[in-house]
């Protein structure tokens, strides 16, 4: 498994932290995206002509965009199933829905933090208020399946690849400008997603502390 | 009344999970909440008094949180700094210590202000009932625009949600706050609504409605957040067209012109800064009382593992002793007190004369037996009633999970001391009962053969063992700094003979010293502040730099490398062979 892969990308990130949290072996192909935007060179838009990061390589067979990669590797490699429910209707239509919703993050909040980070062009405002609105809503959500004892994003006892697709925009909002005070439970689900054993951390966001005896958070 | 003076929800009881730490922000002010393990509330400024980082991402370790930055460790409820892990092997400085606001739990809210004043909210509706919290609503509008529309909060009975006819009526309404009652039928429910400043131009929504257990909450939750959304959605739309107030200039106190002339005032003999009652007293183990020691007013301070205070008795006696708590634990101090044979004094005074109810005089926690929490694996000695300090090292080395051992040397099951203690603290604690000397000798020599690098060994009890170990250890190879001592008294006999001279250099004075007075004495009698504790050389509180000179040390506290450096010495008991020492006060 060969993972074309910019060590300060959020959509590389979310592909590391599954291929982590399942414990898939992988290879790193590292791509200059800054400064060098080796991502737009032409070797690399042989690979993908979105000449967008990350990507995979298993065994001759190519996969782009980190959301696609999420639904391949937790369908192929995780055997207990629980990261990708292939069986349960209802769980994998929220998944889709919430992996939506990461691509919106994508393009708010993680366009704000390439933005003050990365000195990528964009509508800063436009981008700051719309990932404002999406955590509104996700907040919201969250509060509610805390009130019914569910942790997660989805109708699952466990966490599903939609956490994991949204997780990365909303710990590293704060690079873009986009304070989480307002965001109560996403604040507490973020503690929870970083506590999941094996979780991995790159520049920005750490790990939490540990949770020995850790109750029932928030209901 | 001032809106600083007011109490404000900042949080709901259930925004404060296990180990998790709260963001909020009331009237501009950043706040750190935090719930430690023991269930405190603690609500903090929002940054670390090291470099400014928010603590409100740092790492909530149960009776301590971390900054996420460098690691620095404050303490539950006192917010004083315990550790600083780029100076393990030194005591943080007392001064270090976090802003704290109150905290009241109330009505499932986490109420806190400014400088609140008061005994906190009080709605008579909601006392003695359960409760609903809503969910909260950030709204970015200032606070009277939230007022003035929470005021046609028209909601339904919460068990009437379908209703076609409900009758509204505001009980009562402040700046801040609103009551109101919705009624349909012959059903009524009763809905506090409080607006948060967070800032002039941002407002939180927080309500709580009275409750029956019998009805489903997630409908009625999502009512109400259904309504407080519609809420935030007219203010909002209203509040944009508003101009942004403007900046209100910060209110800096300047320092007293007088402030850089008026003199030290000098601090002449040992101060006892508390007054603590004696909340509990009780054997706990053969000849030895231990003594739960209250404050009257306020809170106890921050201390560190291994730290002892001084206790001012009432027959005048002044006398150090450990404490034996727990991280993060100030509700009271733990002290153990051995009724001494050879006592000349202060252990029969406390343990015949003083019984619960009595109030003593205490001087602020000193710790001149830090504990390092960066060792590959810890080892703890204690014989005696010299269990104390290690006992509050072992009780933080187990809460932080780090590695270590706990060897208690005592006469028999009847002398273990705070057995209730040491049993929770499981298989890291090794009990060696009714050893004679040199079986003690041989158990020490297998209990330091194990050395490795980076291993450190803590060792308290009567001065023989501390000898026999301090030379095992030697023997074995274990370096001088990785070996830490602390000592009840001093035993060796003091040589006052010698005259010297000394110089401040930063008082700018030479003072002579002659035979038979103290470096401390001679300090005190010319007004020069020096903090000291035991007064006999074993303590280490009266420590003072030595820039040129060499001392003559005849204290038991400085291990041999800091005495043959020359660097340092205990003022209380030692002396000086160069005719001349330069001192740094």
């Amino acid at each position: 498994m060969k993972l074309y892969n910019y060590e300060l990308s959020a959509n590389c990130y979310k592909v590391r932290l599954l291929m982590s949290l399942i414990g898939i072996e992988w290879e790193n192909i590292t791509v200059d995206y800054y400064p060098g935007r080796e991502h737009k060179s032409e070797w690399f838009l042989k690979l993908n002509p979105l000449g967008q990061l990350p990507l995979i390589e298993d065994d001759g067979f190519i996969l782009r965009d980190s959301h696609a990669i999420l639904v391949f590797l937790a369908t192929k490699f995780d055997d207990t199933g629980k990261w990708y429910p292939t069986q349960n209707a209802e769980v994998l239509g929220e998944i889709a829905q919430w992996l939506g919703f990461a691509d919106s993050l994508n393009s708010t909040a993680g366009s704000a933090r390439l933005h003050d980070g990365l000195f990528i062009e964009c509508d800063i405002d436009s981008c700051r208020s719309g990932a404002h609105r999406l955590m509104r809503i996700l907040d919201e959500h969250l509060w509610f399946q805390e009130k019914q004892n569910n942790m997660w994003i989805c109708s699952h006892s466990n966490p599903t690849i939609a956490d994991i697709a949204c997780f990365p925009s909303i710990m590293l909002s704060e690079e873009g400008g986009i304070s989480r005070i307002d965001y109560p439970a996403i604040r507490r689900w973020c503690d929870r997603v970083r506590r999941i054993p094996n979780f991995i951390v790159i520049p920005g966001i750490f790990a939490a502390g540990p949770d020995i005896n850790c109750e029932n958070t928030g209901s | 009344m001032t809106i600083e003076s007011i109490w404000f929800p900042i949080a709901a009881s259930d925004d404060l999970p296990y180990r998790h730490v709260y963001h909020a922000q009331l009237l501009g002010t950043e706040m750190a909440v935090w719930r430690a393990d023991d269930g405190f509330v603690n609500i903090w400024e929002n940054r670390c008094l090291h470099r400014g980082v928010r603590l409100s991402i740092g790492i909530n370790e149960g009776v301590e949180l971390k900054c996420q930055y460098h690691g620095w460790r404050y303490a539950n409820r006192t917010a004083g700094c315990t550790y600083i892990p780029a100076h393990p092997a030194n005591s943080p400085a007392r001064t270090i210590q976090n802003r704290v606001y109150p905290a009241i739990e109330r009505y499932g809210l986490v109420w806190s202000g400014i400088e609140p004043e008061g005994e906190g909210p009080n709605f008579e509706f909601l006392s003695n009932r359960h409760c609903l919290v809503l969910r909260a609503v950030s709204i970015n509008s200032p606070t009277n625009m939230v007022i003035e529309e929470l005021r046609k909060y028209q909601f339904h009975p919460s068990s009437q949600l379908d209703a076609k006819h409900v009758e509204y009526e505001v009980v009562e309404w402040s700046t801040n706050t609103l009551i109101v009652q919705a009624q349909s039928q012959n059903f009524s429910t009763t809905a506090l609504l409080i607006a948060q400043p967070v800032d002039s131009y941002k407002t939180v929504v927080r309500g709580v409605i009275e409750w029956d257990d019998g009805l489903e909450d997630i409908p009625v939750l999502r009512h109400h957040a259904q309504l407080i959304n519609q809420i935030r959605n007219r203010v909002e739309s209203r509040a944009a067209s508003i101009p942004v107030a403007e900046l209100t200039p910060l209110n800096m106190i300047k320092p007293s012109q007088e402030f850089p002339s008026s003199p030290k005032q000098p601090e002449s003999g040992r101060f006892a800064s508390y007054q603590v009652t004696i909340a509990r007293k009780w054997q706990t183990a053969e000849g030895v009382s231990a003594f739960d020691l209250e404050p009257i007013k306020g809170v106890l301070p921050t201390f560190q593992p291994g730290a002892h205070i001084d206790v001012h008795m009432p027959n005048g006696l002044i006398r150090q002793y450990s404490l034996t708590n727990g991280p993060g634990q100030t509700q009271h101090y733990t002290i153990g007190i051995k009724r001494e044979s050879n006592s000349s004094g202060g252990s029969h005074y406390m343990v015949d004369s003083l019984h619960e109810g009595c109030k003593l005089d205490i001087s602020e926690p000193r710790n001149n037996f830090p504990l390092r929490r960066d060792a590959l694996e810890t080892i703890l000695i204690a014989g005696g009633i010299g269990i104390t300090p290690l006992l509050s090292m072992a009780r933080l080395l187990d809460h932080a999970n780090l590695p270590y051992k706990l060897h208690y040397f005592a006469q028999s099951e009847k002398h273990v001391t705070f057995g209730e203690v040491l049993s929770k603290l499981g298989s890291s604690v090794v009990l060696h009962l009714g050893l004679g000397d040199s079986q003690t000798k041989e158990s020490l020599h297998d209990i330091l053969s194990i050395h490795q690098k980076r291993m450190h060994v803590y060792v308290c009890g009567p001065a023989p063992m501390l000898e026999a170990a301090r030379v095992t250890a030697l023997k074995i190879g274990w370096p001088d700094e990785a070996v830490h001592f602390e000592y009840f008294k001093n035993p060796n006999a003091i040589d006052d003979s010698s005259e010297f001279e000394i110089a401040l250099a930063r008082s700018c004075l030479t003072l002579k010293v002659p035979s038979g007075k103290t470096i401390v004495e001679i300090l005190r009698h010319n007004n020069v502040a020096i903090s000291t504790s035991c007064e006999q050389g074993a303590c280490g509180t009266c420590i003072i730099d030595v820039l040129e000179g060499e001392p003559d040390h005849q204290d038991v506290y400085l291990r041999e490398f800091e005495k043959a450096g020359h660097k340092k010495i205990i003022s209380c008991v030692s002396r000086a062979k160069s005719k001349r020492l330069v001192l740094d006060i």
